[in-house]
């Protein structure tokens, strides 16, 4: 018996609805299919940039869900533990889309004469070009493509806080670091895209040496 | 008061100063580099519009038939080994 009408009403929690589909319940995966596809499907979407290929990662992503649901562990937090498996089926597919191998982000790094200053300081503003929606959506998929290129330690941090928006903790919680380390990662991932943005934009001609 | 590097500025306090936890005597010697420096004032708005562009690679709209086709899609499969 419930305790009370308010508590009657409530929805249920993620771990009741993991307990739900563990015991076979399909009404449950049904619920956990309304309460996360768009947030899966919005994070296939931008791995993966194109409409079929997400809706078709999101798919995957909940048959792993209704497969795999035994082997999470209820004493952690459920959507952490989804987020990370509807990730990782995004870049499975991008990779199996456009095989790649993951880049030295110390490559990508700015570069400081002896003295402590910029090497190479940008003569003209590229980010005035931004203003311009066509170029702004160019240069949006490029950076897309870098980060997909890092490697998964610093492509995921900058994925939930940028791109996702995700809280500080729960990207701590479902990356399992500290959070010294998540900004740490998370710095160095936008000075990696910044830099490699600086350089399509500018043309190889003016590139910064490198 | 300490005199900041370009390398220092960038690399080891721009990502503590823009998340806002940076201490104030930090800050202002942090703030008054980067007045006196055009080259930091270019790099941090560039850093600036690379977060704020990131944000665009959210999807527009959600298909509406999404979370139908993926109930479809699962209870096809859902028996298969």
């Amino acid at each position: 018996m419930k305790p009370d009408g308010v508590a009657a009403q409530a929805e249920p929690s993620d771990l009741d609805l993991v307990r739900g589909i563990k015991s076979g319940d399909e009404g449950a995966f049904e619920q956990m299919v309304q309460r996360y596809h768009a947030r899966v499907y919005s994070l296939s979407y931008g791995v993966l940039r194109n409409a079929e290929d997400a809706e078709e990662a999101t798919q995957d992503s909940f048959l792993t869900l209704y497969r795999k649901i035994g082997t999470f562990d209820e004493s952690k937090k459920f959507f952490s533990w989804f987020y990370r498996v509807a990730l990782n089926q995004a870049y499975s597919r991008a990779r199996r889309r456009k095989p790649g191998t993951a880049v030295s982000i110390d490559d990508f790094l700015p570069k400081f004469a002896s003295d402590g200053h910029i090497a190479s300081p940008e003569l003209t503003d590229w980010t005035t070009s931004v203003e311009d929606g066509v170029i702004a959506r160019e240069l949006a998929q490029k950076a897309g493509d870098f980060i997909a290129d890092l490697p998964p330690a610093y492509r995921d941090v900058i994925w939930m806080y940028d791109v996702e928006e995700m809280a500080t903790a729960d990207i701590a919680e479902t990356l399992e670091i500290s959070i010294p380390a998540l900004k740490s990662r998370l710095h160095r991932a936008r000075l990696y895209v910044r830099q490699r943005l600086s350089e399509v934009s500018r043309g190889p001609a003016q590139a910064e040496a490198r | 008061m300490t005199d900041w590097t370009c390398r220092q500025v960038i690399l080891d306090l721009l990502g503590e100063y823009e998340d806002g936890t940076m201490a104030a005597p930090e800050r202002a010697d942090f703030e008054r580099h980067i007045e006196m420096c055009p080259p930091c004032v270019r790099f941090l708005t560039s850093y600036r519009a690379t977060g704020k562009m990131l944000k665009s690679l959210k999807p527009e709209e959600i298909p509406s038939d999404l979370a139908q086709s993926v109930l479809a899609f699962v209870r096809a499969r859902a028996r298969k080994p």
